[in-house]
């Protein structure tokens, strides 16, 4: 059983050493880490670890953040219950749309500060229900 | 994806249309014919488009549930029937008669077409609003297979999935040409009425100004999208907002109080409408008018449209850039319009509470607003913890069905009543 105070992580991003930082710093903070290195091994990584949380690098070869982000909130069973943040230099407006519409639920500016992500990391996974699900979009209507 | 995920669509969580076949293949090939239903819903992807994509998802689950109970009410309900949802915002059924019964009747399933669209609008009507529930319909076709043990069943199922899909568009056709002739009748006998919906101060939530929207009194012009979607493939846009210009105006002095604004939707293109200046409209009081123009529409001649906008503006009226933020085109253009209120598109509001990323959008599009002397609303706010976060922050309006109590002001919203649709004072007189 996963700890419901730390639930899974899935950190995606091709450049190793971003992503290990990412990983120690969590991990430290308690939260079981899993690393994926592409996009298309995010997917797997993804529908094997049911993660609550994604962290997603944008610029990657072959299928890039946007992609996998897409896919994933678009999974039909995992999609609705996990939180994805994007961490990319997103810097204006345009970009920031085009973010919302792959279903992102939020963004960590790039460089990034360890400090920052993880209050993004904590302020997304509060917004998922105490069984780890995020609130399904019937329960979020009047 | 495992195999198990295939075969039910997550939303609707009605089974795919190969997963369906294969369990009907036996009640077929016994029976030895089948009658395929195709449910084609028109319009739901201007509710992806308005709302954004997680309020047409909740629609959708919602219309799944409706129809289930629907069906398991039906007189079909104890024949053998499946439902499938093939793709985007279409259904299927399959309705394989019992033994001892005839298969459906046209006439039964007309019956059958008009209590399940009534009972999903309904539905979807309680659980989302009156606006998005009018905004859809519903079109059926039929087609009835005969099996036939020397062809292959799939490939039979699926020519008659496409024969009940044509029959679906050719009503849907049909009915657009109705939807005109309705339309033409509404400019004929001015068959329009307003509803003002506050927009009030975030703060007090006291009514600083109403937007005028425009109802037809027929059921079929009932929502404003729809009308105005028959109204441009018919040639006809100008002289309907002719008449939604001259009703708005005509109830402004009856209903609203000193200071209070009217806010108007003028589409770019009746700019080009030579009736339309300054000169025709009846207001009395042009500072007590703003004009929302649409970012949604593609301005083509930017000087000469800022034109047209200086001629208004000099007179007094004002202006707000309606959707903003609904395309791609940033912040430039909303500056270029010069705007004194930057309504927000809808689709940021929905669930501003959960995504971090829309009310970044938010405050950057506030603190430009306050840096350009423009007020920003925030329209379509239904849930407290939206109107909370709006209101944190900096929104200086906001409009939507939470701040919608029935109003101590002179004005009281008056929600719409079905069926019969009303007659309002003003169309009597």
């Amino acid at each position: 059983m996963t700890d419901t105070a730390h639930p899974p992580i899935l950190v995606v991003d091709d450049n190793p050493d971003n992503a290990h930082i990412i990983r120690d710093y969590l991990e430290a903070r308690g939260y079981p880490i899993t690393v994926a290195y592409n996009g298309d091994d995010a997917i797997k990584a993804f529908e094997e670890v049911k993660p609550s949380l994604v962290l997603l690098d944008v610029m990657m070869p072959g299928r890039d953040g946007w992609q996998v982000c897409r896919e994933i909130k678009q999974h039909p069973t995992l999609g609705r219950s996990v939180r994805v943040v994007m961490v990319t230099a997103l810097d204006d407006w345009v970009n920031k749309r085009q973010a919302l519409q792959t279903g992102a639920d939020d963004f960590v500016e790039k460089p990034f500060e360890l400090t920052k992500l993880a209050s993004a990391v904590e302020r997304n996974l509060k917004l998922l229900g105490p069984a780890g699900d995020a609130t399904s979009p019937s329960a979020r209507t009047r | 994806m495992d195999y198990h995920q295939l075969l039910r669509d997550s939303l609707t969580r009605l089974p795919t249309v190969a997963a369906t076949i294969d369990s009907i293949r036996k009640a077929v090939q016994d029976r030895g014919e089948i009658v395929i239903l195709y449910f084609n819903f028109d319009r739901y992807s201007k509710v992806e488009e308005v709302y954004g994509w997680e309020k047409l998802d909740s629609v959708l689950e919602t219309t799944g549930e409706a129809m289930r109970a629907f069906l398991t009410k039906s007189p079909l309900a104890s024949s053998k029937l499946m439902v499938a949802f093939p793709n985007d915002d279409d259904f299927i059924f399959f309705h394989v008669p019992q033994d001892d019964t005839p298969a459906a009747t046209d006439a039964e399933i007309t019956e059958l077409t008009a209590g399940l669209k009534e009972a999903v609008s309904t539905e979807i009507e309680r659980v989302h609003g009156e606006d998005i529930a009018a905004l859809f319909d519903i079109f059926v076709g039929r087609s009835l297979v005969i099996y036939n043990p020397k062809l292959r069943l799939e490939r039979q199922l699926y020519r008659g999935i496409r024969e009940a899909a044509n029959a679906s568009k050719s009503l849907e056709h049909r009915e657009q040409a109705k939807k005109v002739s309705d339309l033409r009748e509404t400019l004929r006998s001015r068959g329009l009425y307003i509803e003002y919906h506050p927009i009030v101060i975030t703060d007090n939530q006291k009514v600083f100004g109403y937007e005028a929207l425009a109802r037809g009194t027929m059921r079929s012009m009932r929502s404003p999208e729809v009308m105005f979607e028959i109204a441009a493939q018919s040639d006809l846009i100008w002289d309907l907002s002719r008449l939604c210009r001259d009703r708005a105006i005509e109830g402004m002095s009856k209903l609203l109080k000193d200071g209070e604004l009217l806010f108007m939707n003028v589409d770019p293109a009746d700019f080009a409408d030579p009736s339309f200046d300054v000169d025709t409209l009846k207001v009395k009081d042009p500072t007590r008018v703003v004009i929302e123009i649409t970012e949604r529409t593609a301005i083509k001649d930017y000087p000469k449209f800022r034109g047209r906008l200086k001629e208004f503006r000099d007179k007094g009226y004002r202006f707000a850039v309606d959707d903003a933020g609904s395309g791609y085109a940033g912040l430039g253009s909303i500056a270029n319009l010069e705007p004194d209120f930057i309504k927000l598109d809808m689709s940021l509001i929905n669930c501003i509470d959960q995504n971090f990323i829309k009310q970044n959008l938010v405050e950057t599009m506030v603190r430009f607003a306050n840096e350009h002397g423009a007020m920003v609303i925030a329209e379509g706010v239904e849930r407290k913890e939206e109107y909370e976060m709006v209101k944190s922050l900096g929104v200086h309006l906001v409009q939507g069905f939470f701040v919608h109590k029935p109003s101590t002001s002179a004005v009281t919203y008056r929600p719409p009543v079905l069926p019969p649709a009303p007659v309002p004072e003003e169309a009597k007189s």
